[in-house]
């Protein structure tokens, strides 16, 4: 009886995940290299082929620099992974992003196209435009807000061909927090909530580290929520790294003064 | 068009049409004067370059307007336009003539003699007093169009020297001073002034003389300036109805750009920019241009292109020809269509329609892939490039060892509130977009200093020396500050945040 119901709830929930999780088995994830941010994730990493939501908090929400950084680092990786990658298309709505600060970081710049619409409505329609595109493999865009529909028709976009869309919900310049923060509902695979963190004195005591950000997972669609310490591993550098992924967890022996040991704790 | 004004004016203003004494008034250098006249009035011996007061006086009942000089050019250029039916390449000739280049596009209404006929007749219907003649120069049409026997002449090959000897000296386009000296020496006709030694006449007379003297007879080059450049890639298409459904328009636009990319198609070519032209039953045209940003053939994603913008197209009473013409056309290697390249397209190709799609969208300066340039200015150092084009190597890239701010401002924002060790110290704590950031962490100076080598040297000052910092204040927040200009006890340092990092 227990082994009946159990094959049956198997059943059960793979139609489900056949149903909502974008037609394929399982999907595919794009792992971070760390088990205990992997682990969060059903697809035992970033989940691709979906779309994905960040904010900023406070000043970020209009500057928008951490969850862009963020984002890109988390696309980085696609752009140059196996089937010869593809190029990314990052839509704004003003012109600010500055290639060397990417180029900095260890995103490649010369594969990114980049566009700016004139209203929230273009910034919409170019990125599921793009997404549909093949050959596009990551599209990263500005948002003021997104509804149910736009999530939808955005997810419809990313299955088309497995492109792994990334919405950074930033606040046009002078409007106050909260206004125009709508998020996307369910349709999005993740959630992030992004803040800067205080990085690490460089070495000697003098100049700063290599930038480090708190990020919150506040949904992850059939896994667990979390909110991590990460650190850009090859920011401002010419070394190599080796194939390991960009970001790298900052073990929880960081400066405790700084990171509330709540924000550490591995949710779930 | 002898009476180019006259016939302008009157189209302008078609429910007056004066047919007794009527002059066009203008201003010149102060005086009133008589810019045009119709033929009653010339009959009763009024013309151009006569005082008003004297017109008046002469023909009491003579009906004046004002002359619009603007609006006669502006109705030249139109009409420029309306004649791309015959030739792609049309040039006005300010203020009353137009040259068209028929060369090789005669045999399309069966002949030179067919070919002008109907342009005549097509200008008479529309109401203007023509002229035309068809010579081996531009300068040999200009003179004959307005100094020849019959108004609608058509020299044979070679016989443009013959034909234009009789003709006066003023046919030549001759500045007003050597055309004075030249009828003053009794020169009357061409065929003296050819007659001549080349060197005397040139000294007399000045060189542009012998320059026009040699354009009219073929043996120096005319640059005419055409109202688009002349493209051999043509595709036209006469319709034998009137048609203005937008249906109809979207399917003639997808059989001509099949037309055209069969041409390009058989001769390895491509094109990059296309433009549409509607022409319509009552004398307009309508444009639609489209552009790639890499050259192709491929009349569906042309067609698809062109649809979007149908809309924009008044059709008016109906379109009756239908042109298209390709600009920018470079050999294209031909690919193969089908079977493996549907599943592994290359990755430029994939690409090339999204970029289209958004440019003709957006505009083309609203994609773009950032550039690495030379410079050490930060604004300087990334540039718009075109966003379909790989680097190649040995440009340049950025350091990547020199940390540069995620988002770079316009305009640096001042900062307030500064509390600062001057002269070499990062700022301790400053006030920005109203809020106190206190340092934690604090990197610099850089300096960077103004590209002297960009400007004269009395221009350079010390005042265009930035000192950057990387600060990090308590919540983490990374930014970019600049002191402006040298250390001066005595003025208070300014200082301004230029980015933000990640």
């Amino acid at each position: 009886m227990v082994a009946y119901r159990a094959g049956k709830l198997a059943d059960l929930r793979a139609r489900v995940a056949g149903l909502e999780g974008s037609g394929r088995q399982g999907g595919r994830g794009l792992p971070f290299g760390d088990a205990r941010i992997d682990g969060a994730f059903p697809q035992g990493g970033l989940p691709l082929g979906q779309w994905h939501e960040f904010t900023g908090e406070g000043m970020e929400g209009e500057t928008c620099a951490a969850p862009a950084a963020l984002a890109s680092l988390m696309a980085a990786p696609l752009m140059a992974s196996a089937e010869g990658g593809g190029e990314a298309v990052w839509i704004l709505r003003r012109g600010d992003l500055f290639g060397p600060g990417l180029a900095g970081l260890g995103f490649p710049v010369d594969r990114l196209i980049q566009v700016c619409a004139r209203n929230g409505a273009e910034v919409l329609a170019v990125a599921e435009d793009a997404l549909t595109t093949a050959g596009v493999a990551v599209v990263l865009a500005e948002v003021e807000g997104l509804d149910l529909v736009a999530g939808r028709r955005l997810q419809l976009a990313c299955e088309k061909h497995g492109a792994t869309g990334f919405m950074i919900h930033r606040r046009p310049h002078g409007r106050s927090a909260g206004a125009g923060q709508k998020t996307g509902g369910s349709a999005a695979a993740t959630r992030w909530r992004i803040a800067q963190a205080a990085s690490e004195a460089g070495p000697g005591g003098l100049g700063l580290g290599p930038p480090r950000w708190r990020a919150h997972l506040e949904r992850c669609r059939g896994g667990r929520t979390g909110a991590w310490l990460l650190e850009a591993r090859n920011a401002y550098t010419c070394e190599d790294t080796h194939g390991a992924h960009a970001l790298r967890l900052v073990a929880e022996l960081g400066d405790q003064r700084l990171v509330p040991a709540a924000h550490l704790r591995l949710a779930g | 068009m002898p009476n180019w004004a006259i016939n302008a004016w009157s189209r302008r203003h078609t429910c007056a049409s004066p047919v007794e004494p009527f002059a066009l008034i203008g201003a010149s250098r102060g005086l009133r004067v008589v810019s045009a006249v119709n033929e009653s009035a010339a009959a009763l011996g009024l013309y151009p370059g006569q005082k008003a007061t004297d017109a008046a006086a002469l023909c009491p009942g003579l009906v004046t307007a004002e002359a619009s000089p603007e609006a006669d050019t502006a109705a030249l250029e139109a009409l420029a336009d309306w004649c791309v039916r015959f030739s792609p390449s049309v040039a006005p000739d300010p203020p009353d003539g137009l040259f068209l280049d028929m060369t090789g596009a005669a045999h399309l209404w069966g002949g030179e003699v067919a070919m002008t006929a109907d342009l005549r007749r097509r200008l008479a219907l529309n109401g203007l007093d023509a002229r035309t003649a068809l010579a081996d120069t531009a300068g040999a049409a200009w003179a004959l169009a307005r100094h020849g026997a019959t108004p609608d002449l058509i020299v044979p090959p070679n016989e443009h020297e013959a034909r234009l000897a009789p003709l006066p000296c003023a046919a030549l386009r001759l500045p007003a001073r050597a055309a004075g000296q030249i009828e003053r020496l009794g020169l009357r006709r061409i065929g003296q002034l050819t007659d001549l030694p080349r060197a005397p006449l040139a000294r007399r007379f000045g060189a542009e003389t012998l320059v026009r003297l040699d354009q009219a007879l073929g043996r120096s080059p005319e640059a005419l300036t055409f109202r688009r450049p002349p493209t051999p890639w043509f595709a036209r298409r006469a319709l034998a109805e009137p048609v203005s459904a937008p249906d109809d328009l979207a399917r003639i636009t997808g059989d001509i750009a099949r037309d055209l990319c069969q041409r390009l198609e058989a001769e390895g070519q491509g094109g990059q920019r296309f433009q549409l032209g509607f022409h319509r039953v009552d004398g307009q045209s309508r444009q639609v241009e489209v552009g790639l940003s890499r050259a192709a053939r491929d009349p569906d994603r042309l067609t698809r292109l062109f649809l979007p913008r149908l809309d924009q197209v008044d059709p008016g009473f109906g379109v009756e020809i239908v042109t298209l013409g390709a600009w920018g056309v470079e050999p294209l290697a031909g690919k193969q269509v089908g079977l493996d390249s549907l599943l592994q397209p290359g990755r430029e190709s994939r690409l090339d329609p999204l970029v289209d799609r958004l440019i003709n969208r957006l505009g083309a300066g609203r994609v773009w892939k950032a550039r690495a340039v030379e410079s050490h200015v930060p604004e300087r150092a990334s540039a718009p490039g075109p966003a379909l084009q790989a680097c190649e190597a040995g440009t340049p890239a950025w350091d990547p060892e020199l940390p540069r701010p995620l988002r770079l401002f316009h305009r640096p924002e001042p900062l307030e509130s500064v509390l600062a060790l001057t002269p070499d110290d990062p700022p301790r704590q400053f006030q920005w977009r109203n809020r106190l950031h206190r340092v934690r962490l604090a990197e610099g100076p850089e300096r960077i200093g103004a590209e002297w080598w960009r400007s004269p040297i009395e221009a350079v000052r010390n005042d265009q020396i930035r000192d950057y910092y990387r600060v990090e204040d308590e919540a983490g927040l990374r930014l970019w500050v600049f002191r402006s200009g040298l250390y001066d006890p005595e003025t208070p340092a300014r200082w301004w945040v230029h980015g933000v990092f990640a």
